[in-house]
């Protein structure tokens, strides 16, 4: 216990003096973590929504997917694109490998199946007479998605967080396939591994706590808005 | 919706012939022929799984008719049984049912207000769904559909789940907001007393298939068979060996000087009086007793006043006939 004291001591010091570096690693985190999360957001919804809400065949197996791709370990999905990635790959050609690009496709890649998976089972929630309704008094396919997403917009707010959260935390794709280059592609995540690796518990520290704020300040405010709901009323409005 | 014997005046806005539908492998509606005319309400009455809803949702084009031909003269708007809101305020999912029909923006205002305002539902405006009893959800269920102004109205059991209260003042707003000229109204109903405070004519829907159409009268005074009558509250059978009497309560009375004598087998009481129970030579009726009314076991002498006959013969088929709930008092 004394030595995580220890160790917290020295490194608020190193947060409070303004490292140029520790602030690069923050922006670049920020940067993925939202890239990652709309790009999410942007393709999940609507496959979401088609498995939450659509009738075609093949529906089922898209969600026991969709349901088990939260549970595939980051190691191997980074593995996976790894494989994908390099040079000799299909999508060699594509130069991602230890590049800051690679970051944000990997983190938007684990992200993906939280929007999808979390949005679908809450549509699926809602109550099926509304949306028959909607349907019957001659709604169309857009308008009936747009009633979902703002009846369910508790669920896919917790969708969006997860999504976000999952950007900002996850570290082992990144480092497959980034490299976790020290001042280039690192994230708070990826940065505090590099630290404890090389010794520097201190810094690991000090990262670790501006990551651990971070998430605290980002969820509080999504969790405001997921319940307060006006933000999402009046995005939604011209949709109906 | 009318028989081919029942012409009602206005043209027709929606036929079926011949109409058979199914749900996975299982046929549901079976060859059922029937037509709706501007200016109707129709009542389409059934007991639990006789195929109202998916007959309904048939017309309504939500499902594939399996066999025979719907024909649609207008835009049909259908309120399911099921009153789901959006989580906005009542004016809000009033407005929303606009913007799904196509309702230009400027005129749904006027339309939602209207609405609210013919069945009762003016002064639920700003309240939010989520708020709302349950006979209020009914009720903006309702003035939704009534604000898209469709050419046939199709209401699948608007009063159900009401209490005794709540349903006869939403009854009697409705009856008055769904009357119009120019439209057909299809009411799904459960309960026989709603069908005849509202419809200008019955439907009869046993098993899948019509069967019986007409005023409510006139299928009161005569239903065309043994199970339609049984489902219309003919629950007393006399049988006097050539033909079949079926009696509902209100044609059987005590009467000292009546030509039937009778023993009560049961006296179950009434708010005013009492159901009778009432054991003949000939067979079972039942009557409703004002106070002071006779107990179980008691003499009395009946007199039948009315009652549907029915030879013998073209009803012994029919005896397996499963017995309906009876009508509600009065």
């Amino acid at each position: 216990m004394k030595l995580i004291w220890d160790e917290i001591q020295r490194a608020v010091p190193l947060i409070l003096h303004g490292n140029p570096t520790l602030f690069s690693v923050i922006g670049f985190t920020l940067q993925v973590a939202l890239v990652a999360t709309a790009a999410a957001t942007v393709i999940g919804l609507p496959i979401g929504l088609a498995i939450g809400l659509g009738r075609f065949r093949g529906r089922q197996v898209l969600r026991v997917l969709a349901n088990v791709s939260l549970a595939i370990p980051p190691v191997l999905v980074g593995t996976f694109l790894f494989v994908l990635f390099s040079p000799r790959a299909p999508l060699g050609s594509l130069h991602l490998i230890y590049t800051r690009r690679v970051v944000f496709v990997a983190q938007a890649i684990l992200a993906l199946p939280f929007v999808v998976a979390l949005t679908a089972a809450a549509v699926q929630g809602l109550p099926p007479g509304l949306l028959a309704q909607a349907r019957l008094l001659g709604a169309g396919r857009l308008q009936v998605w747009a009633l979902a997403l703002r009846e369910a917009r508790i669920g896919v707010m917790a969708a969006v967080i997860a999504a976000l959260g999952v950007s900002l935390s996850e570290v082992a794709a990144v480092v497959i396939l980034g490299g976790n280059i020290y001042d280039y592609n690192q994230t708070l995540a990826s940065a505090t591994l590099y630290e404890v690796n090389g010794g520097y518990y201190a810094d690991a520290v000090a990262i670790a706590i501006v990551l651990i704020a971070l998430i605290l300040i980002l969820m509080c405010g999504l969790a405001l808005l997921q319940h307060q709901g006006n933000g999402i009323r009046l995005r939604f409005r011209s949709a109906a | 919706m009318t028989g081919a014997d029942h012409p009602a005046p206005g043209r027709v806005l929606l036929r079926c012939e011949h109409l058979t539908v199914r749900r996975g492998k299982r046929e549901v509606i079976a060859d059922v022929s029937a037509e709706l005319r501007a200016g109707e309400i129709v009542a389409l009455l059934g007991p639990n799984g006789a195929g109202k809803s998916t007959l309904l949702d048939a017309l309504a084009g939500a499902l594939a008719p399996a066999e025979g031909r719907i024909e649609r003269h207008g835009r049909v708007g259908i309120a399911l049984q099921s009153p789901d809101l959006a989580r906005r305020t009542v004016f809000a999912n009033v407005t929303l049912a606009l913007a799904w029909w196509g309702v230009p923006r400027p005129e749904r205002t006027e339309r939602a207000r209207e609405a609210l305002r013919a069945i009762g539902a003016d002064h639920l405006a700003r309240r939010r769904a989520a708020t709302l009893s349950g006979g209020e959800r009914r009720r903006v269920h309702l003035a939704r559909a009534i604000a898209v102004r469709p050419d046939v109205l199709l209401l699948d059991e608007p009063f159900a789940g009401l209490d005794a209260e709540v349903r006869s003042n939403l009854l009697e707003d409705a009856l008055s907001a769904l009357r119009s000229s120019t439209r057909a109204t299809l009411v799904v109903v459960h309960d026989r007393a709603e069908a005849w405070a509202l419809a200008d004519r019955l439907l009869i829907l046993l098993d899948g298939r019509l069967a019986a159409s007409g005023s409510p009268r006139d299928l009161l005074e005569r239903p065309p068979t043994v199970a339609v009558a049984r489902f219309l509250g003919f629950d007393g059978s006399l049988d006097d060996g050539h033909e079949l009497l079926l009696t509902r309560p209100a044609h059987v009375a005590l009467d000292p000087a009546g030509a039937f004598e009778a023993r009560v087998t049961r006296a179950s009481p009434l708010e005013d009086g009492a159901r009778l129970e009432l054991e003949l030579d000939q067979g079972r009726v039942y009557a409703v007793a004002p106070l002071p009314a006779p107990r179980t076991g008691d003499a009395v002498r009946i007199r039948i006043d009315g009652g549907a006959r029915f030879p013998l013969r073209e009803t012994s088929a029919q005896f397996e006939t499963p017995t309906y709930p009876p009508a509600t008092p009065g």
